[in-house]
C-alpha cells in the first residue's frame, strides 16, 4: 500500500470525508455559537461565541412553557411512535410471511399511494377530526400517521430476511401466530426496530404543517410549532430561537445515538 | 386461489391470520388516507371559492393549462429534481464507497458525522440556513475571506441563488440517510469479487463502475425513487426558508396547493386538481424508473 | 343494577376521565379567548386592555393565545373553511387586508359590531374596510398610517433638513438619496424584492387599488399601478437601494445603520426605538407622493388590523362589551398604548389625548403622534377587496422582471393576467 498513486487516493478520500463531516457538523456549531450570541449579533453574523447563553436560555424558559410543552412533543412523537412502530411491523410481517395474490394487489396500491403529497390530505382530514370533535387533541395528531406506508414497506423489505425455518419451528412448538409474533419475530428484528424507531420518532418531532393546523391551545402546542412561532414573530430574539432549536433537536440527536449501532444493522438487514 | 385439496385448514387458517396481521393497519389507512384521497379526488371536479362549491367538469384542468404559477411551480419542482436527486445521490455513493474500507481510521466518526444532518429538527435547520445564508451571514463572511467572491451574495433575495440555497439545504440533510443505505448494500457485496478483479488487474474506477454499482441497483432504484418522491413533495424546507420566493423562484407545487388552501382566497378543487399533477408525476417517474432498471439487467 | 353493568359504567367513567385528560378544558364561562400575533405589540395592548376590564369585572379574565401572523391566517382560515367552531376563539385579530375576505367567504362567522359598539368615533376609513352589507364587524384597532423613517444625522451630514423632505415625490426621494449616496457612500433604503408592500402604499396614497369597488381588477389599464411600476424601476435602477430577503434582514437593516430609511406604517415605532442608542438621530417625514399622477398625496397606509368577534364565541355577549368598554370608548388606555407599544389607536377622539401631543425626543423632539395623526385623517379611503394576496403574489412575481429593466405596460398586463387567472 505504499504506492504513489493509491496514497494519492488516501489523502483524496480522507480530504473529501474531512471536507463532509465538516459541511455535515457546521451548522450545528452555528447553532451553539448562535445560542450564545445576543439578537443583534446574530443578525450582523457574528461568528465567535458571545456570553450572552444565559440570557437567551432564561428568556427562553420565561417565554416558553417548556414542561407543558416538552410533555406534548414527547407524548405525540413517543405514543405515536409506539403505535405506528406496533401497527407497521404487523403489516410488514403479514404481508411478507402470508402471501396472497389479493394481499399482493393491496400492498401494490399502498406503494402508489406514498406518492400522495399531505398537502392534499390536509383538509379533508382536518374537517373529519372537527366532525369527531377532536380537534386540539393528541389523537388528532397521532391518528393519521399511525399507518405509514412507508413504515410497512420497510418491515416487509427487513422480513424477507426473517427465517421461515424460526417460525416453523415456533408453530411446531405450539405457538399462535400472535405470539410467534410477539416473542420470535420481535427480539430477533431488533435492529429493524431500532432503524424504524429512529426514523419515525423523527418524523413525528419534526411533524409542523399538520400540528400547526389542528393544535389550537397554547398548552396543546409541540415544540417544533414553538420554535417556528419564535421565528415569525414580529421581532424575532434569534439568540432565544436558537436556544429553542438546541432543545428541538437534541431529542432526535440523543435517541439516535443511542440506538445508532443497532439503526446501522437494521440497515443492513432491510438492504439484503 | 386454489380450490381443493390444497386448501386445508392450514392454509385457511394463514389467510385468516395474514388478514388479521393487515388489518389495522388497513382500516387506518382507509379512515385517514383512502377517505381523504376520495374526497380530493372528489373535489378537484368542483370549482368555486370558500365552501360554496359546484360542479365545474374538467374546468380545473383547463385551469392549469393557463395558469402562470402552476407553470411556475412545476418547472421549480421539476428543476429541484433534476438537479437535486442526482447530485445527492452521488454524493453519498461517493460517501458510501469511501467509507466502505474498513481498514478507514475514524470511519465511524465520520459515518456518524455524515448522519447527522438527518436527526437535526426540520425547524431548528431551516432557522440555522436562513441565519447562515443571510446577507451578512457566514456563508458570505467565509467566501469572502476565502476570496472566492468580493461581494456578499443575496442569496435568499435572488431568485437563482435562492434555489441555490434550497438544493444545499435539501442534499446537506438527505445525503447522509442514502449514504447509510448504500453503505449498508456495500458490505454485503461479497470481497471476494473485488479480490479476483483486483488480480486480473481491474483498475478502482473500474471495480467501482462494473463491480459495485450493479451490484447496488436494487438500492439505487429504492433510493431513487424515494427521493423523487420526497422532493416531488418538498414542502417544508420552501416554506420554513424561502417562503417560495423571491418571486414565486422556489415555489414547489405542495406549497402552492398550500396557498391555494390556506394562503389565498380558497379555491379547495383546484387545490385538490394541482395535488393529483403530483401523483400523476410521481406515478410516471417511478414506473419510467423501474422501467430503466429492468431493461440493463442481462 | 347487576354488578355487571355497574362495573361497565364504572370503567366507562374511567376511560371518558383518561380520555378528556387528552384534550383541552372548554373555556369556562367568563374567559374570553383571544388570537394575536405579536406578543410585544398586538399581544401587549389587549393584556393592558384585559388589566382594566377585569379590574372593573372581576370575574371575567382574557387570554391571549399567540400565534406567528402566518399561522393564525392558515388557522382561522382552515377551521372556518372546515366549518368547525370548535376551538375558535372569542376573538381575533385580522389584518386589514384581509378583512373583506374572511368576511365574504365565511359569512355568518363573524358578529356585527355595528349595533353594539359606536363606530362612528373610528377612523373612518378603518369602518368601511370592515362593512359588509351596511353592517360593522371590526372593533378597529391600530393603523398603518405610513411615513418616511430616515437617520436625520446622516442625511444632515449630506446637507438635508427636515423641511427638504416634506411633501416631496418619488422622483425627488431618489435625487437626495443619489446625492447622499455620492456624499456620505450610504445607501438610503433597503427593498424585499419579495414583498409588494410598497406597490400598496404607493397606490393607496393615490387613491387607487388592485381593484375597484367592485372588486374587478384595475391593473392593466391603472396609470396609478404603472406609475408605482415605474417609480420601483427607477428606484432600483438609481442604485440607492439594497435587498434584503425576509423580515428580519430587511428590519435589522435600517437599525443598523447599514441603511438610512425607509417608507413604512407607524408600527415600526416600536422596533426603531427598541435601539435606545440611536435616540435623537431618527426623522420622520411624510411619505413621497407618486409622480405625474392625480390624487397623488403623502398619506397612505400599510398594514394595521382589527379585532373581530367570532359569531359562534362562547362568551360572546362578554367579549363584545370588553371590546365596546375599553377599546370602544377608553381614550386613556390609548395613550397608554402609545405610549409603551408604539400603537397608535383608530379612536379619533384619542387623538386629543396627552400623549398624541407629546414630542418624542428620539425623534429629534417632532410631535410624531400628531403627525401621524394628520396623516391619518388623509389617507385615501379604498376598498381592498378580497384578492389582495393574490395580486400581491401576482407583483412580486414580475419583479425579477421589473428589476431587469423590463416595458411596463407589459409587465402591468402580466401581473394582470395572473391576477384574473387566480380569482377565478
Amino acid at each position: 500500500m505504499s504506492n504513489p498513486i493509491a496514497l494519492i487516493g488516501r489523502t483524496a478520500t480522507y480530504l473529501l470525508l474531512v471536507l463532509a463531516a465538516f459541511i455535515s457538523v457546521f451548522p450545528f456549531f452555528w447553532m451553539m455559537i448562535g445560542a450564545t450570541n445576543t439578537s443583534a449579533d446574530i443578525i450582523k453574523g457574528r461568528a465567535l461565541p458571545g456570553g450572552a447563553l444565559w440570557a437567551n436560555m432564561v428568556n427562553f424558559f420565561t417565554s416558553v412553557d417548556m414542561p407543558r410543552i416538552l410533555f406534548n412533543s414527547f407524548f405525540i412523537a413517543g405514543f405515536g411512535t409506539a403505535m405506528t412502530l406496533l401497527v407497521s411491523s404487523l403489516a410488514g410481517y403479514g404481508f411478507e410471511m402470508f402471501r396472497s395474490r389479493f394481499r399482493e394487489k393491496i400492498f401494490g396500491s399502498l406503494l402508489l399511494m406514498l406518492s400522495i403529497p399531505f398537502a392534499a390530505l390536509m383538509v379533508p382530514l382536518f374537517i373529519m377530526m372537527a366532525n369527531l370533535k377532536m380537534i386540539n387533541t393528541y389523537q388528532a395528531i397521532i391518528l393519521p400517521t399511525v399507518a405509514s406506508i412507508f413504515i410497512v414497506f420497510y418491515f416487509r423489505q427487513a422480513t424477507k430476511a426473517f427465517p421461515h425455518e424460526l417460525r416453523d419451528a415456533a408453530r411446531i412448538d405450539g405457538l399462535k401466530e400472535w405470539q410467534i409474533f410477539l416473542y420470535v419475530y420481535m427480539p430477533v428484528m431488533r435492529s429493524t426496530y431500532a432503524a424504524a424507531t429512529i426514523i419515525v420518532f423523527m418524523a413525528n418531532w419534526n411533524n409542523y404543517l399538520w400540528p400547526l393546523i389542528v393544535l389550537q391551545t397554547n398548552e396543546m402546542k409541540t415544540l417544533t410549532l414553538v420554535v417556528a412561532g419564535l421565528t415569525s414573530a414580529y421581532t424575532p430574539d434569534f439568540g432565544v430561537v436558537m436556544v429553542g432549536a438546541i432543545f428541538a433537536t437534541l431529542p432526535t440527536l440523543i435517541i439516535f445515538f443511542l440506538l445508532q449501532r443497532r439503526f446501522v444493522e437494521g440497515m443492513l438487514g432491510a438492504v439484503k | 386461489m386454489g380450490v381443493g385439496v390444497a386448501q386445508s385448514g392450514l392454509a385457511r387458517k394463514e389467510q385468516v391470520s395474514g388478514w388479521l396481521f393487515v388489518m389495522p393497519a388497513l382500516v387506518l389507512l382507509g379512515v385517514f388516507m383512502i377517505y381523504p384521497i376520495l374526497w380530493s379526488l372528489w373535489m378537484s371536479f368542483q370549482v368555486g371559492r370558500g365552501m360554496a362549491f359546484s360542479f365545474g367538469g374538467f374546468a380545473n384542468i383547463m385551469r392549469l393549462t393557463q395558469d402562470p404559477v402552476f407553470l411556475r411551480a412545476l418547472t421549480n419542482t421539476l428543476t429541484f429534481l433534476a438537479i437535486q436527486v442526482p447530485i445527492m445521490l452521488v454524493l453519498a455513493l461517493l460517501f458510501a464507497s469511501a467509507l466502505n474500507d474498513s481498514k478507514l481510521w475514524g470511519r465511524s466518526w465520520f459515518r456518524t458525522a455524515i448522519f447527522l444532518p438527518c436527526v437535526t429538527s426540520l425547524v431548528a435547520y431551516s432557522v440555522v440556513f436562513r441565519s447562515m445564508f443571510a446577507q451578512d451571514g457566514i456563508m458570505n463572511q467565509m467566501l469572502m475571506g476565502l476570496s472566492i467572491i468580493d461581494a456578499p451574495i443575496p442569496w435568499l433575495a435572488d431568485p437563482f441563488w435562492a434555489k441555490v440555497v434550497i438544493i444545499s439545504a435539501i442534499t446537506w440533510r438527505w445525503t447522509g440517510y442514502n449514504m447509510i443505505f448504500y453503505l449498508a448494500a456495500m458490505q454485503n457485496i461479497d470481497r471476494s469479487i473485488y479480490e479476483a478483479a483486483k488480480i486480473d488487474g481491474v483498475p478502482a474506477w473500474a471495480r467501482f463502475w462494473y463491480i459495485t454499482i450493479p451490484m447496488l441497483k436494487p438500492v439505487i432504484l429504492f433510493t431513487t425513487v424515494i427521493s423523487t418522491i420526497g422532493t416531488l413533495q418538498l414542502f417544508d424546507e420552501v416554506n420554513l426558508i424561502t417562503q417560495g420566493g423571491p418571486s414565486d423562484s422556489t415555489l414547489t407545487l405542495s406549497l402552492y396547493i398550500y396557498n391555494l388552501s390556506f394562503r389565498f382566497m380558497p379555491s379547495f378543487g383546484y387545490a385538490a386538481t394541482v395535488s393529483y399533477v403530483i401523483v400523476v408525476l410521481v406515478g410516471i417517474l417511478t414506473f419510467i424508473q423501474f422501467l430503466a432498471a429492468r431493461d440493463r439487467r442481462a | 343494577m347487576t354488578s355487571f353493568s355497574a362495573g361497565l359504567k364504572r370503567s366507562l367513567a374511567i376511560a371518558l376521565a383518561g380520555v378528556s385528560m387528552f384534550s383541552v378544558t372548554a373555556a369556562s364561562a367568563g374567559e374570553i379567548t383571544v388570537w394575536a400575533w405579536d406578543p410585544n405589540f398586538n399581544g401587549a395592548t389587549m393584556n393592558k386592555a384585559a388589566e382594566i376590564y377585569s379590574a372593573a369585572n372581576p370575574d371575567v379574565t382574557v387570554t391571549v393565545v399567540d400565534f406567528a401572523k402566518a399561522d393564525l391566517e392558515t388557522k382561522l382560515q382552515a377551521q372556518l373553511a372546515s366549518g368547525t367552531t370548535d376551538g375558535l376563539p372569542d376573538i381575533v385579530l385580522i389584518e386589514d387586508y384581509g378583512a373583506q375576505k374572511y368576511l365574504q367567504s365565511f359569512p355568518g362567522a363573524f358578529e356585527p359590531l355595528s349595533g353594539a359598539v359606536d363606530l362612528s368615533g373610528f377612523a373612518p376609513y378603518k369602518v368601511e374596510l370592515a362593512t359588509l352589507n351596511g353592517q360593522g364587524y371590526s372593533l378597529p384597532f391600530d393603523s398603518g398610517v405610513t411615513g418616511m423613517f430616515y437617520r436625520s444625522d446622516i442625511l444632515a451630514d449630506a446637507g438635508y433638513t427636515a423641511a427638504d423632505l416634506e411633501g416631496i415625490t418619488w422622483s425627488r426621494l431618489i435625487e437626495i438619496g443619489t446625492d447622499v449616496k455620492e456624499k456620505t457612500g450610504q445607501i438610503l433604503m433597503p427593498i424585499d424584492p419579495n414583498d409588494a408592500g410598497i406597490f400598496r402604499i404607493m397606490m393607496q396614497s393615490a387613491g387607487s387599488w388592485y381593484f375597484d369597488a367592485d372588486g374587478n381588477p384595475t391593473i392593466a389599464d391603472n396609470p396609478v399601478f404603472k406609475a408605482a411600476l415605474k417609480t420601483y424601476q427607477d428606484l432600483i435602477a438609481s442604485g440607492i437601494t439594497k435587498p434584503v430577503a425576509g423580515w428580519t434582514e430587511y428590519t435589522g437593516s435600517f437599525t443598523s445603520g447599514d441603511t438610512l430609511a425607509t417608507v413604512t406604517g407607524v408600527w415600526m415605532v416600536g422596533t426603531i426605538k427598541a435601539n435606545p442608542d440611536q435616540s435623537g438621530q431618527w426623522g420622520i417625514a411624510p411619505i413621497p407622493a407618486l409622480d405625474g399622477v392625480e390624487g397623488a398625496t403623502n398619506a397612505s397606509n400599510l398594514g394595521g388590523s382589527s379585532w373581530y368577534v367570532m359569531s359562534s364565541a362562547p362568551n360572546k355577549a362578554e367579549a363584545i362589551d370588553f371590546l365596546k368598554t375599553v377599546w370602544g370608548e377608553d381614550a386613556d388606555f390609548y395613550q397608554e398604548i402609545l405610549v409603551n407599544q408604539g400603537a397608535l389607536g383608530s379612536l379619533m377622539v384619542a387623538r386629543e389625548g396627552e400623549a398624541y401631543s407629546a414630542s418624542d425626543e428620539f425623534f429629534g423632539g417632532a410631535p410624531v403622534w400628531q403627525n401621524f395623526s394628520t396623516w391619518l385623517g388623509q389617507i385615501p379611503s379604498v376598498n381592498y377587496g378580497i384578492f389582495t394576496n393574490e395580486a400581491d403574489a401576482a407583483v412580486v412575481a414580475q419583479i425579477p422582471a421589473l428589476t431587469s429593466g423590463g416595458n411596463i405596460d407589459e409587465i402591468a398586463a402580466a401581473v394582470d393576467a395572473q391576477v384574473r387567472q387566480q380569482i377565478q
